[in-house]
């Protein structure tokens, strides 16, 4: 029984590690697609090009870079909706 | 069993109330990044609602990239203001909405206009000598690889200056320049200028670089 079990876990174990290795490959290549115009928008902005790493966090990253970028001065100036 | 499937049907309903919150929370803030940048703000809904839609998130994040790398209404009235602000105004007029200045300062000591002009001297590429001047008499000056064709155009010669190439400003005593997105590029004392930058002022600088030729700046 002991071996059973350990053949059988062992295979669970590979087969989890690989299944969160690439979840966490494709999380960042996903991630890189958001991250590379992000950070052009940031530096446009005038903020720190690296807030764009934010992306990397999972479900809420994405949501903070918005605010910052939606909420905040932007340093670079903004426009005024009456200039089209 | 009817305690599973309760429990899962709340799960979904869990799920889909946070995925709506999400939904209007991007799409109100995708509204207001789009307007900062001078576009429409619907078009930042829009792209945030096509999420909704059969194509998925390929087509908003299509769009990120195009935003990303497209010129903003932004930075063109920028241009199109310091170009025609007359000579003293400060970069703050116009419709952009620049870093609020401190108010509380007392007004600079009034001076005498110094009615000195400027003068850009380096080589071309084939070793010949380009030297070319300018004052306030006129509010804009454009830089150009193309023959003179206007009295405010400054002509430098050269297969890497683009046709036009950027626009010097002159404001009183201060000098701006902005690159006009030529191929050949645009540096301020080795710093990369940028279309999107905008006008940047470069009274004090050295050197300018046009494409792969190198101007020194200085007064008359």
């Amino acid at each position: 029984m002991p071996d059973t079990f350990y053949y059988v876990l062992s295979w669970f174990l590979g087969i989890g590690s690989f299944v969160l290795l690439m979840l966490l490959i494709g999380h960042i290549f996903i991630a890189l697609f958001l991250i590379i115009p992000t950070w052009r928008i940031c530096v446009r902005a005038g903020f720190a090009g690296a807030w764009s790493l934010l992306h990397l966090i999972p479900m809420i990253g994405s949501f903070i870079v918005m605010a910052i970028l939606a909420f905040g001065d932007w340093p670079n100036g903004e426009a005024t909706p009456d200039s089209g | 069993m009817g305690t599973g499937i309760a429990a899962l049907l709340g799960l979904v309903g869990l799920s889909s109330a946070f995925a709506l919150v999400a939904l209007v929370l991007a799409a109100w803030m995708a509204w207001r990044i789009v307007e900062k940048a001078g576009l429409p703000g619907w078009t930042g809904l829009g792209a945030v609602l096509l999420t909704l839609t059969a194509v998925g998130t390929i087509v908003p994040l299509v769009l990120l990239w195009i935003f990303a790398f497209m010129r903003w209404p932004r930075d063109a009235a920028a241009v199109t203001r310091a170009a025609a602000a007359p000579a003293g105004s400060g970069p703050a007029a116009g419709t952009a909405r620049a870093p609020a200045a401190p108010s509380a300062l007392p007004p600079p000591p009034k001076a005498l206009a110094d009615a000195r002009g400027w003068t850009l001297t380096g080589k071309l590429a084939d070793g010949a000598a380009v030297s070319l001047s300018f004052d306030a008499s006129s509010s804009a000056w454009m830089l150009t690889g193309a023959p003179a064709a206007q009295p405010t155009d400054l002509s430098v010669p050269d297969p890497s200056v683009g046709w036009p190439h950027a626009r010097l400003m002159v404001a009183g005593a201060r000098l701006g320049l902005a690159d006009l997105g030529s191929a050949g590029g645009t540096l301020i004392d080795g710093a990369r200028l940028l279309p999107e930058h905008g006008p940047r002022d470069i009274t004090s600088v050295r050197t300018i670089r046009l494409g792969g030729v190198e101007l020194t700046l200085s007064r008359l």
